[in-house]
């Protein structure tokens, strides 16, 4: 086991390499530059703005430069805004989307798996039809159509949630609960149908019949045995849900003004901010790869016929 | 194989002397798909929204791009006129007015509501009640404007009655010596030319310059908005390469255009100046279909139609554009770019999956040591890094999502081609010579074609997600072309006030997921009926 780990761990560092060459080509072979709006600036100045952030020397100097940088855990200047560097604004805007983005989850693994085993459980009910088909309604419904209907009937219409900011603007916790639910609403409704699928099969497999044939309680077969081996296609959905949310959270934080990362990221990708967006790019790589490292030891410990070498 | 065969003589009989006829695999799954009532309504909603899209430019609705800055934010309606609904606007504005300046009398309580009504925001139903208040005041003799605002009124109201659109529908050139008749827009470039210099009675030459000069102008103009923040002297060059590329024939299509757009602009004026005084003179009957008489040589067909009585049925943007046709037409970017993106990918994964499950190896490995990479990035960002870079286009948006999304497609492909490789067809064609194109083409891909078909269903929603996502965040689609994403995204700013710019087009993109959704699903139930329970 601690082999596997290391070597997964040693394993992220190629793909981290290349999402940082990637992305730090892909942003500086574009014609223009972030100076490029400032269009009025005489030539020596834009000379002397050049040399102060290396840009003026060939490419693969520059490459290696902010390779050694990143090394030192130094993220660079920011190019568009001047005062600070690109650790200081991630580190200010990433615990915000951290929150976001965990609530999300939260939300929906606690709502999906519930509603998904009580389908499952009370198959062809009412209860398995309404869970079933909010859930076609969270897959049907782009995350960006969701969350202006949601802030326009429940923030704007019935005033019971603020519109938009976060905990410092007063309103406290309850800014956190239309963007996390907006943002969940995709995962919530994935999940619950992964579950109640995997648990329908669960519940036809002959170790749980065995166990109804003892006499167990229905709610220690359903938690107890049944559980166990229907999360395993949930655990491996976990991955790709994790990438989702990231890229979500861009829109939600856009919509409800949410001062997190993702919003950072879209308009560091306009304002050409090479640093900054490298930057961004790194930190969401940094934990969708860690998630993912996450969620195949989770799956090892919960599946005992995966072994890892 | 190589025998005619007879199709009466040669059916296969069972035991009772009944014809039996084989079954392929469509056949069977269509079959399993009519008995699914959702999967079937979906195929119809998919494909009434396609014939919609597709025969768009046929449809009676306004142009999509057709900007009347007086209809700006028009609130949808059934039954009113733009006109109506832009006086109701100006009346609910001059009776809020009122009220402010205690002309118009309320009920104390009645005032305390409006007060309230503007403190929460919600000056949607302030308008409403003062309109209807007013005009009830009105009705009733109670009330009447002061001079100021009655003039106000009275100034739209003629706006309203007399404000006219006109458009030229064809120009034709007549040949005085000839006696025949022509298209103006099926003419060449030069004959253009020098019929639209004799119009003006301006030196040809004058007309070539200018013409020139304005289509290197507008090759600029775009190459701005596609790279911006380049140096002039870099534009200069850019520029040069562009119109190199162009040639002669691509410079003189663009300057028949350009000189049509501005016979059709010399004809529309004067045609709305005689228009006008006609108005003026008595009374003119819209819409009104006529030939004018331009010069000796030039005829066109006009049309007008007055310009308020125009109906917006979902109401208007903010630069007073039809929501509807632009619902419409962003259902066609979305639609298409959905349709086309999914094939592309399709094709690519096709192939590359193919190869490497037929090659084996090292460049089995390698390829899918790719793809285990390429689904490692974050390549939504990288895909919003390289939009907001390269120019926000419908080719790049295009370019960057089908790059990332043959990846499960080559993985499925692979498998089926690796389970395959054995079977006995395939080593049957082997042995007969079959090259390997043909046995991958003809033999193996066919038979993996309904897990691709199931796939490529369920993909085209996500498609179209992801292109509304880049839109949305204002990455995609640029004006005056829409998507559905555009729309909700330029929707979301003021949806207090606009609703319907949000809610119609979110409606109809929802639709238009949901029964994608269920068209796939139930595709994946008809061919591979063992999944039925499954996600």
């Amino acid at each position: 086991m601690t082999k596997y780990i290391v070597n997964r761990l040693l394993g992220m560092i190629p793909t981290l390499l290349i999402i940082i060459t990637l992305s730090f080509f892909i942003v500086r072979i574009a014609p223009g530059g972030p100076f490029a709006t400032e269009r009025n600036l005489p030539e020596v100045v834009k000379r002397n703005i050049e040399a102060k952030y290396h840009l003026n020397e060939p490419m693969i100097q520059q490459y290696g430069r902010y390779m050694f940088d990143i090394l030192r855990g130094d993220l660079g200047p920011s190019f568009k805004y001047k005062d600070y560097n690109v650790n200081y604004y991630i580190a200010n805007s990433l615990p915000k989307s951290i929150v976001l983005g965990s609530w999300a989850m939260l939300l929906a693994l606690v709502f999906g798996i519930s509603a998904g085993i009580i389908a499952a459980v009370r198959q062809n009910s009412w209860i398995d039809y309404l869970s079933m088909g909010v859930a076609v309604i969270g897959i049907s419904v782009p995350l960006f159509v969701i969350a202006p209907v949601l802030q326009l009937f429940f923030a704007m219409k019935l005033k019971w949630l603020p519109t938009s900011g976060w905990y410092t603007t007063g309103e406290g916790w309850k800014t956190v609960i239309l963007p996390a639910v907006s943002l969940s609403f995709a995962y919530f409704a994935n999940i619950a149908r992964l579950t109640r699928s995997s648990m329908l099969e669960t519940l036809r497999s002959d170790y749980i019949r065995t166990a109804k044939a003892k006499g167990m309680k229905s709610t220690t077969i359903i938690f107890k045995h049944a559980m166990k081996g229907a999360m395993l296609p949930i655990v491996s959905y976990l991955g790709p849900a994790f990438a989702g949310i990231i890229t979500g959270s861009i829109v939600v934080e856009q919509i409800f003004r949410v001062p997190g990362l993702g919003k950072f990221f879209v308009q560091s990708s306009f304002n050409r901010d090479y640093t900054l967006i490298v930057g961004v790019v790194i930190v969401y790589s940094v934990i969708l790869i860690l998630m993912n490292f996450i969620v195949d030891i989770v799956y090892a410990q919960l599946d005992p016929r995966i072994t890892y070498k | 194989m190589f025998l005619k065969r007879n199709k009466n003589t040669n059916a296969a009989l069972n035991e009772f002397a009944q014809v039996v006829e084989g079954n392929s695999l469509g056949k069977d799954a269509w079959r399993r798909l009519k008995k699914n009532k959702m999967a079937v309504v979906g195929m119809i909603i998919v494909i009434v929204y396609s014939l919609l899209a597709a025969t768009a430019m046929f449809l009676p609705i306004y142009p999509y791009d057709q900007i009347i800055l007086d209809h700006q934010h028009l609130r949808p309606s059934f039954s009113k006129t733009a006109g109506e609904l832009m006086m109701e606007t100006r009346l609910e504005d001059l009776y809020f007015k009122a009220w402010r300046a205690g002309s118009l009398v309320v009920t104390e309580e009645q005032s305390a509501q409006i007060r309230k009504w503007i403190a929460d925001n919600e000056t949607n139903k302030v308008w409403d009640f003062c309109y209807t208040e007013g005009e009830r005041q009105r009705e009733a003799g109670l009330f009447t404007f002061n001079s100021t605002d009655q003039r106000t009124i009275d100034r739209l109201q003629e706006k309203i009655d007399t404000e006219f659109l006109i458009s030229v529908d064809t120009i034709i050139y007549t040949d005085l010596e000839s006696g025949k008749a022509k298209n103006l827009a099926k003419m060449e470039f030069k004959e253009i030319e020098s019929i639209y210099a004799n119009l003006l009675k301006v030196d040809i030459a004058v007309i070539e310059k200018q013409t020139l000069d304005e289509i290197s102008n507008q090759v600029l103009n775009t190459l701005k908005a596609a790279t911006p923040g380049l140096t002039n002297e870099e534009y200069a060059l850019n520029l040069e390469m562009e119109m190199d590329a162009l040639g002669e024939k691509g410079i003189a299509s663009m300057a028949k255009t350009n000189l049509l757009g501005k016979v059709k602009t010399t004809i529309t004026r004067s045609a709305e100046r005689d228009l006008r005084s006609e108005i003026r003179s008595g009374a003119v009957e819209f819409p009104l279909n006529r030939e004018i008489t331009v010069n000796e040589v030039l005829t066109a067909k006009v049309s007008a139609t007055k310009k308020h009585e125009r109906q917006y049925f979902l109401g208007t943007d903010y630069s007073g554009r039809d929501m509807l046709s632009r619902i419409i037409y962003g259902g066609q970017v979305s639609i298409a770019i959905g349709l086309v993106g999914t094939l592309t990918s399709v094709l690519i994964g096709i192939v590359l999956g193919a190869i490497a499950g037929y090659a084996g190896g090292k460049i089995d490995f390698f390829l899918m040591r790719f793809v285990d990479i390429m689904y490692g990035l974050p390549y939504m960002l990288l895909v919003i890094i390289f939009m907001a870079i390269f120019g926000r286009n419908i080719m790049n948006l295009f370019v960057a999502l089908a790059m990332v999304s043959w990846l499960t497609v080559a993985r499925m492909v692979r498998g089926q081609v690796m389970s395959l490789k054995n079977s006995e067809y395939v080593e049957a064609a082997r042995s007969m010579g079959a090259s390997t194109g043909r046995i991958i083409f003809r033999h193996m891909v066919p038979n993996s074609l309904s897990v691709i078909i199931v796939y490529s269903t369920l993909r085209v929603p996500a498609f179209i997600m992801q292109e509304s996502f880049l839109s949305f965040l204002g990455l995609g689609v640029q004006a005056p072309y829409a998507s559905w994403g555009s729309l909700v995204g330029d929707a979301v700013n003021g949806m207090t006030l606009y609703p319907w710019k949000l809610i119609f087009p979110a409606i109809a993109m929802t639709i238009f997921l949901f029964a994608m959704n269920f068209f796939g699903d139930g595709l994946r139930d008809a061919f591979d009926p063992q999944s039925k329970n499954q996600l």
